[in-house]
């Protein structure tokens, strides 16, 4: 089995790598904070977007990658999204990108409503954003801008207008998240794809929704460990830059680690997605390797800063955050580690 | 009116990966992957939005470089530039800014009958900044050098060209050489239709031979220019730090006032 990425899907990679480069820069990303974000007096007014990147990502064709040819998109599959997961991740990127371009699309691309055939069109062309939850009462990263809520509950996927939901805003510790509780109560009306027409798609949804967060979660560890490396380079004690010492090296090393192991697994769930082979096991470990090492990337990262890494006003809050409330979404550690070990077990 | 414009583009190694020069040949090793020169990117974007305005015709790219490299070509491609010339052969190692002139003039000629050319500057990684002059030369075409804009009105192009003080209009009739500054048009990023397009463009790579040149004209043995030597360029000094004890005010006052700054 190969997952290693196409050459063309590395192409797509490195121009989105470039894209959100210039577009969703930390200035951009600090900006889409809405909660604390400089001085104890400070209140981001940020929204959680930054349209000028999700306009780049809807030009270049990224929105429109899982979309199917006949709804206006490029048809392709899972395995061409993972890196560009990564890449959302290591930039910082507060939009629904995973949810509304990757469990979205495919969700969406097996209801036979004429509804869900025009949301993927309009996915594709940058018009909408698709917020995702899971449950009876779900709690939805960008609840306050997205236009679309797809809720996937054991039987069913429902789609939901967001204009006409009742959404009850809830604080979360990355600024930039937005996070809401989305009320609502299942009614037919609201179906487009039920566990009797399609409970592999309904599968898929979950395993997608862990499998790129685990990625974001590997490119958000890159970005504080790059951040880091940069930052023991520079900070001198006893006349030498402090990362020239072996205690400092060897914390590095061992974050390094663990996020170039978690890669991997992303890339497998995500080609297994992609052949319609079931994900689940590979998802959750992707999810669970990744959780776990970003968290000791983020506390590595966080320690070797010093004192100055526990201001707010430092930028490695930005990704610190992200990587901890990311590693809670869609199941954290815990929750994909007790899958696998069910499904060892089972064997 | 159509409009068919050639654009000069080079591949240089990453700068993002600090260069090496060769101690043997005194000259940058590029044996590494090759990447599009950003200097050109503003060239092929000017290029595509003047033949979007234009209503039709096409862009078409013109490169030099070692081991039919087209990393970089492939970039310009992506962006919707619609074919290349690639001149790749040994013969071209070492050549000078007037030999990569000779064989960029002939690849042009190759290329077909264009309304315009185009170029960077100079190039990030050699700096001679003479070669567009020297295409235009040799291709008996007027050349206009610094160009922060472009207008087509029919057989005649308007150039606005950076100053010191400012810009100069100037004017040209058609065909002509025109390199552009950089950072003057907003280089588009390529779409992922764009990148899978590329791979199936037509990238047309021709030996020094293709293009009746002699090959004692070009690289080492047509170089009219000899690299005596190489050396490291001088680190600047560390500067004085100052412990500052409360009093190291006053030795920036005194260190001003021996600058007669103060």
């Amino acid at each position: 089995m190969r997952f290693a990425p196409t050459e063309e899907q590395a192409e797509f990679r490195s121009a989105v790598k470039a894209l959100l480069a210039d577009t969703c820069d930390i200035v951009a990303v600090r900006a889409s904070w809405g909660g604390e974000v400089g001085r104890h007096t400070d209140v981001g007014q940020g929204n959680g977007r930054v349209e000028r990147a999700w306009k780049g990502l809807a030009d270049m064709g990224v929105l429109g990658l899982l979309v199917p040819e006949a709804d206006g998109g490029m048809g392709m599959t899972q395995d061409a999204f993972v890196g560009i997961a990564v890449e959302a991740g290591y930039a910082g990127l507060p939009d629904p990108l995973i949810e509304t371009a990757a469990v979205a699309p495919p969700v969406l691309a097996s209801s036979s409503e004429p509804l869900a055939s025009e949301i993927l069109a309009r996915i594709a062309c940058g018009e909408v954003t698709v917020g995702v939850g899971f449950g009876e009462s779900p709690i939805v990263p960008c609840a306050s801008t997205a236009d679309w809520f797809l809720i996937l509950t054991g039987s069913a996927a429902h789609l939901l207008d967001a204009s006409a939901a009742d959404i009850t805003p809830l604080s979360s510790v990355d600024g930039a998240r937005h996070l809401g509780r989305v009320n609502w109560n299942a009614d037919d009306s609201t179906v487009v794809v039920s566990s009797d027409s399609d409970a592999v798609a309904l599968a898929a949804a979950r395993n997608a929704a862990a499998t790129f967060s685990a990625a974001a979660l590997v490119g958000l560890s890159h970005r504080m460990i790059d951040m880091t490396v940069e930052y023991v380079g520079e900070r001198r004690q006893f006349g030498v830059p402090i990362g020239s010492f072996q205690a400092v090296k060897h914390e590095l090393a061992d974050a390094a680690l663990g996020v170039e192991f978690a890669e991997p697994l992303a890339f497998n769930a995500a080609h297994l997605l992609s052949v319609g082979e079931d994900a689940t096991v590979a998802a959750s470990m992707a999810k669970s390797r990744a959780s776990r090492s970003s968290q000791v990337a983020s506390d590595v990262c966080l320690q070797l800063h010093g004192a100055i890494g526990y201001t707010v006003e430092h930028d490695l809050h930005l990704f610190m955050k992200r990587a901890w409330a990311l590693s809670r979404q869609y199941g954290d550690f815990r929750t994909h580690r007790a899958v696998v070990r069910r499904a060892l077990l089972e064997d | 009116m159509a409009m068919n414009i050639v654009v000069c583009v080079k591949q240089i190694p990453d700068p993002a990966d600090p260069g090496e020069l060769d101690p043997n040949t005194k000259t940058l090793k590029r044996d590494v992957k090759l990447i599009l020169d950003e200097a050109d990117s503003y060239g092929v974007e000017m290029a595509l939005q003047l033949v979007d305005a234009a209503g039709g015709g096409e862009v078409t790219l013109v490169s030099m470089a070692p081991d039919d490299e087209v990393g970089g070509i492939r970039t310009a491609l992506a962006m919707g530039a619609a074919k290349a010339v690639l001149v790749s052969d040994e013969a071209l190692v070492g050549s000078d800014a007037l030999g990569t002139a000779k064989v960029l003039a002939k690849a042009i000629e190759r290329a077909g009958d264009a309304d315009l050319v185009i170029t960077a500057t100079e190039s990030s990684d050699g700096y001679t900044g003479t070669v567009p002059e020297q295409v235009a030369e040799l291709l008996g075409l007027p050349s206009i050098t610094f160009a922060k804009s472009i207008e087509v009105d029919g057989n005649t192009i308007k150039v606005k060209r950076q100053t010191e003080a400012g810009y100069d209009d100037v004017e040209a009739p058609t065909p002509a050489v025109i390199s552009v500054t950089a950072g003057v048009v907003e280089p588009r990023y390529p779409s992922f239709k764009g990148i899978m397009a590329a791979k199936s463009k037509p990238v047309d790579e021709v030996t020094v031979a293709d293009l009746g040149l002699d090959a004692d004209a070009v690289g080492w043995a047509g170089a009219r220019q000899e690299i005596v030597e190489i050396a490291t360029a001088e680190t600047r000094e560390a500067g004085t730090i100052i412990e500052d004890e409360g009093e190291g005010y006053a030795q920036i006052v005194d260190f001003l006032a021996d600058l007669k700054v103060i």
